[in-house]
């Protein structure tokens, strides 16, 4: 069985994300990026499946800018064994990657594609449940826990009236959870090898797909800057703040 | 906020609240520092945090010593710990050049009384389990430096600063800065204007557009460091849990990398090349500890050399890479001091290894700024060093270029490629057809040596006597037989006039002006404290002009100086003309009868005899011939106007060919100082050392009235003197000649250190000059200095041991 891995390209979790100044977006020129966090989890299951001797291969695919073939690099280099690159110019919605995804899916015949539950960078959380609805297979979101038995997985995930266990038949789509496990860091000498593995890069063109989007962005604006906060003198002084002129209790 | 104080640093770094530290601990509470954002957000935060003692200027090595003391102290002082962790530090050497940097290296550490170690492969395994010591050939270890949390350490010097009232305001971003026309400050905010009387700049990545408020170009532009960090390896938690001592800091100057640990696991920093200038045009307004993308690729040789050096760090997996801009400058050197042209403005800027100097740096600008002078030779970190032409462009090549460097062999002939060639004497290209090797001094192409046909035309650095040596001793000897050409065209050049000229240049310089028009001066402008600031040779050219010509690598240090004491009635006039004068120096005992080949004037000795000066034509070109040189043979300084340089060169060249006329450079010009005694500033001059200890007896002139320095050197002599300078004579040499930071030795006891040294190819012996405890300076005296970690007796010997008695010079 194939797994394939979709990874993004988004702001490192550490950097402070600062808006440009005409608002049209977030800054990313100099500024540290990374992949995902989730899909660092999506990536590190796959591996651990396919150490189980369940999943032959891995593929991890990125859309985006040239430059998503690093991120590509990092799914490599923790052991992913082939990348895939979609080269797409500027922002790109949940339906056109899942668009895209499709095609890729068809092209590949995985038996199991895994996602992070959604972005840090506009956590839109929709790519996983769109693709799975185009291809008709079934899904498991926010997944913290994933088992096979048999020709199915079972999958955890967390709701707010505690767990869910889901049993999906494969092939199927699952986004997943920070909790799934915990992503391993990649060794030197693997991120010097991960150079080494295959990577192919397609144009939207080989793929024919239309991301024309559907959604137009119309500004983008820091929230309000956080108020300085005042020191009260005792509970009492707390409570009565609260309640007179914060009017939360 | 206040509205008023004493001195506002601007910036937030170590750097910044170190200065602040120490202008509070000197007793000026009125001070304030403003950061824009949160104390560190710049480049401190992310600093490996590794206190390198090892430098090889003796000046920076001195701030470092402070620092690390410093550093020490502060928990007890504060209550804030620093997270010092004294695990010592270890420099791998593979090969024999890099050993003898080690040895010249521990020179300099034993002069200024720093302790250093010379281990053995074996013993660097013992230390250093996890290292593979396969192809070491030994090791230096510094037993007192290791690393400390740069952030608390920023934290702990701002508490120490707040407790003795010093004041810091965080999110104040300086907008502008104007000057009074009392003198005064106002340091502009957005949060309200502070004026005050001194204004520190330690603005880090921001130092360009701190200057450009006051008209300053700052030659500071940051480059991309990157470090990484792996998650924990067992053999370390190992080592851990039996309560082992951590290994330390571990460099591999061949792989050009640090190691150390960190959290279990290991920490890796290398000085890759091709690592880029970042924030070229500053950072962005809002830019607060920021990261920059990693590239790994151009680190791979780095990583594979310690993969191959510590095997245990390609076994564990990458936690996190940080890639961060650390300022550079083009010598990879901090500038600390006072800013050109301005007065009370100060810079404490483009330091690379901030955290290390940070201590010593606030300390000795603290100094400058309470008392007037630093009492550490500042030289090396002077902000005057670099002249205009560290143009942006300039600086981006260099920058990266000195980052690139920071783990190369600092060979003390090494000449750096990049921005070359830049400032170009009109005869640049003869002098290259001629076989010039040149190198590069204040932006001026100078030529080192020649090489003669069949002779590579390349350098050959060593700390022995390399390739060159042969060819600088054939110059020397041309110049003793015969005669010989050398283009000091890079002097600084100035002229000092108007009706209060006189008075003036008396109240600068400790020697006796020249009397007589065109008599000619060697004078040494001294520092408030007695020492040794600048040397000037001053040509009277009227009874209201004066030519004063200096080294060319301090022409904006020298003429800062000058214009700083000028009086502001408008009776003195000062005017940089080093870029319109150009200088050639003929040398030799047929140097008159070259001239006089070439000239109409008259160069016998009655009509031009030495220390004077006159108008001449040199071919059908005008130029001023000055009757002196630092080499110690009958000749003369031509300075003209700069486009009749290749006249001059030409007919030079063409009357001189049967005369046996040879070019010679730089290097063999050292080798003749040095048999001369000739002090350079920078080396034997230093504000360090009093004028008369400096052996400049004859230039010091305590009776001629006031000047600057005056009454200090008068107070230090009645105190007494505890250097004295002297000419050494090096035996038992084989390969290397001193080359200056020797430690000198009675019996097993430090007792001076040399300054300079070289071969004297005309006496045939190897010679050290040097500054010693006057107990064991008079002729005689037998003393050992080490050169590369080869013993050698010396003894002291008579001043200029070459023509003693200036026969050749007169004759």
């Amino acid at each position: 069985m194939k797994i394939l891995v979709a990874v993004k390209r988004v702001v490192d979790y550490n950097v402070q994300v600062r808006v440009k100044p005409d608002g049209t977006g977030v800054e990313t020129e100099n500024v540290k990026m990374s992949m995902n966090p989730p899909d660092e989890n999506a990536v590190e299951e796959a591996l651990r499946i396919k150490e189980s001797g369940k999943a032959t291969e891995i593929i991890a695919v990125s859309i985006g800018e040239s430059k998503c073939q690093e991120t590509i690099r990092t799914a490599l280099a923790m052991g992913a064994d082939r990348g895939l690159h979609i080269e797409v110019e500027g922002i790109i919605e949940p339906l056109a990657v899942a668009k895209i995804l499709k095609k890729i899916v068809e092209k590949e015949n995985p038996g199991l594609v895994l996602l992070g539950k959604q972005a840090i960078d506009d956590d839109c959380n929709q790519t996983g449940q769109m693709l799975s609805a185009m291809l008709a297979w079934s899904q498991g979101a926010f997944v913290s826990k994933i088992e096979f038995s048999g020709e199915n997985i079972q999958v955890t995930r967390e709701v707010d009236e505690g767990l869910e266990i889901l049993d999906l038949k494969l092939p199927s789509i699952v986004t997943c959870d920070l909790r799934l496990n915990e992503p391993r860091y990649a060794s030197l000498p693997n991120i010097m090898k991960a150079k080494k593995k295959p990577l192919d890069s397609l144009s939207l063109k080989d793929l024919n797909v239309d991301i024309t989007p559907r959604i137009q962005q119309i500004k983008v604006e820091e929230p309000p800057k956080r108020q300085k906060g005042i020191m009260v003198s005792s509970v009492e002084e707390l409570l009565q703040k609260l309640k007179n002129e914060a009017k939360v209790i | 906020m206040k509205t008023q104080a004493r001195v506002v640093v601007i910036g937030g770094g170590v750097v910044g609240v170190s200065t602040l530290y120490h202008l509070a601990l000197k007793g000026w509470s009125d001070v304030v520092l403003v950061e824009r954002k949160e104390l560190t957000s710049g480049s401190t935060w992310h600093a490996a945090g590794l206190l390198p003692l090892f430098n090889m200027s003796y000046s920076v090595g001195q701030l470092h010593k402070y620092a690390v003391k410093l550093y020490k102290t502060l928990e007890k002082e504060t209550g804030q710990d620093v997270g010092f962790k004294v695990c010592s530090n270890i420099r791998l050497a593979s090969k024999k050049e890099r050993m003898d940097e080690y040895h010249q290296y521990a020179g300099v550490a034993q002069t200024i009384g720093v302790d250093v170690n010379f281990l053995s492969p074996k013993e660097v395994k013992e230390i250093w389990p996890l290292c593979n010591i396969e192809n070491l050939i030994g090791a230096i270890q510094h037993p007192e430096d290791g690393y400390i949390q740069p952030a608390d350490l920023t934290q702990a010097l701002a508490k120490g600063a707040r407790k003795k009232g010093a004041e810091i305001y965080r999110g104040t971003t300086v907008i502008d800065i104007n000057k009074k026309s009392n003198g005064e400050w106002i340091v502009k905010t957005d949060k309200g204007e502070i004026t005050c009387e001194h204004i520190v700049s330690a603005s880090g990545n921001f130092a360009r557009q701190t200057g450009s408020m006051v008209g300053l170009n700052i030659p500071v532009i940051p480059v991309e460091h990157q470090f990484i960090v792996t998650e924990p390896h067992q053999e370390i938690l190992k080592r851990h849990k039996e309560g082992l001592p951590e290994m330390g800091v571990l460099r591999d100057s061949e792989g050009q990398w640090y190691m150390r640990e960190e959290a279990g696991g290991l920490l890796l920093g290398p000085y890759e090349k091709g690592a880029p200038c970042c924030y070229v045009n500053g950072p962005g307004k809002d830019s607060e500890y920021e990261l920059f993308q990693e590239d790994l690729e151009r680190l791979e040789p780095h990583i594979e050399s310690a993969i191959f050096r510590v095997p245990a760090f390609g076994e564990v997996g990458v936690k996190k890479v940080y890639n961060g801009a650390i300022t550079y400058t083009p010598d990879g050197n901090p500038i600390v001091g006072p800013a050109w042209g301005l007065k009370n403005y100060w810079i404490n800027e483009g330091h690379s290894f901030g955290i290390t100097a940070a201590g010593g740096a606030g300390w000795q600008l603290a100094e400058w700024i309470i008392e007037g002078e630093p009492t550490v030779d500042m030289l090396g970190v002077e902000p005057r060093r670099f002249g205009d032409y560290a143009t942006k462009s300039y600086l981006i090549k260099k920058n990266e270029e000195a980052y690139a460097n920071v783990f190369t062999i600092h060979y003390p002939d090494e000449e750096r490629a990049a921005g070359r060639p830049l400032r170009q004497a009109p005869c640049y290209d003869r002098l290259k057809n001629l076989g010039a090797v040149f190198g590069q001094k204040f932006g001026w192409e100078r030529a080192n040596w020649f090489a003669p046909s069949g002779t590579p035309q390349v350098d050959d650095w060593s700390f022995r006597r390399s390739r060159w040596f042969e060819h600088v001793g054939n110059e020397c000897n041309n110049v003793k037989e015969n005669v010989g050409i050398l283009d000091m065209t890079a002097f600084a050049k100035c002229r000092v006039s108007g009706q209060g000229a006189e008075s003036f240049l008396d109240g600068l310089v400790a020697n006796r002006l020249p009397q007589k028009n065109g008599r000619v001066n060697l004078c040494h402008a001294l520092n408030s404290r007695g020492g040794v600031h600048s040397e000037f040779t001053i040509t009277r050219e009227s009874d209201e002009s004066f030519y004063l010509v200096s080294a060319g690598a301090f022409q904006r240090l020298d003429h800062d100086w000058i214009k700083r004491w000028i009086p502001n009635d408008g009776s003195v006039q000062f005017e940089n003309i080093t870029n319109s004068i150009g200088v050639l120096v003929v040398a030799g005992p047929k140097s008159r009868d070259l001239l006089s080949r070439v000239s109409n004037n008259d160069y016998s000795n009655e009509q031009f005899p030495w220390l004077t000066s006159k108008a001449v034509d040199i071919g059908l070109a005008p130029s001023l011939a000055i009757r002196m040189n630092f080499v110690g043979e009958m000749g003369w300084e031509l300075h003209h106007p700069i486009e009749y340089q290749n006249h001059i060169f030409d007919n030079l060249m063409v009357a001189g060919q049967d005369l046996g006329l040879k070019p010679f450079g730089i290097r063999a010009m050292d080798s003749l100082r040095i048999e001369k005694s000739y002090k350079l500033v920078g080396t034997e001059l230093s504000i360090e050392y009093s004028a008369i200890e400096s052996g400049l007896n004859r230039f010091v002139h305590l009776n001629k009235g006031n000047f600057i320095g005056r009454d200090s050197l008068v107070k230090w002599q009645q105190k007494g003197f505890s250097n004295q300078f002297v000419t050494l004579e090096v035996h038992n040499i084989t390969d290397a000649d001193a080359l200056g930071n020797n430690p000198i030795f009675h019996k097993n006891k430090v007792v001076g250190r040399a300054t300079g040294g070289n071969f004297g190819f005309r006496i045939k012996k190897s010679i050290m000059l040097g500054m010693v405890d006057p107990e064991f300076s008079s002729v005689g005296t037998k003393l050992t200095t080490d050169i590369l970690g080869t013993k050698h007796p010396v003894s002291v010997i008579k001043e200029s041991p070459y023509d003693p008695d200036n026969k050749l010079l007169r004759g």
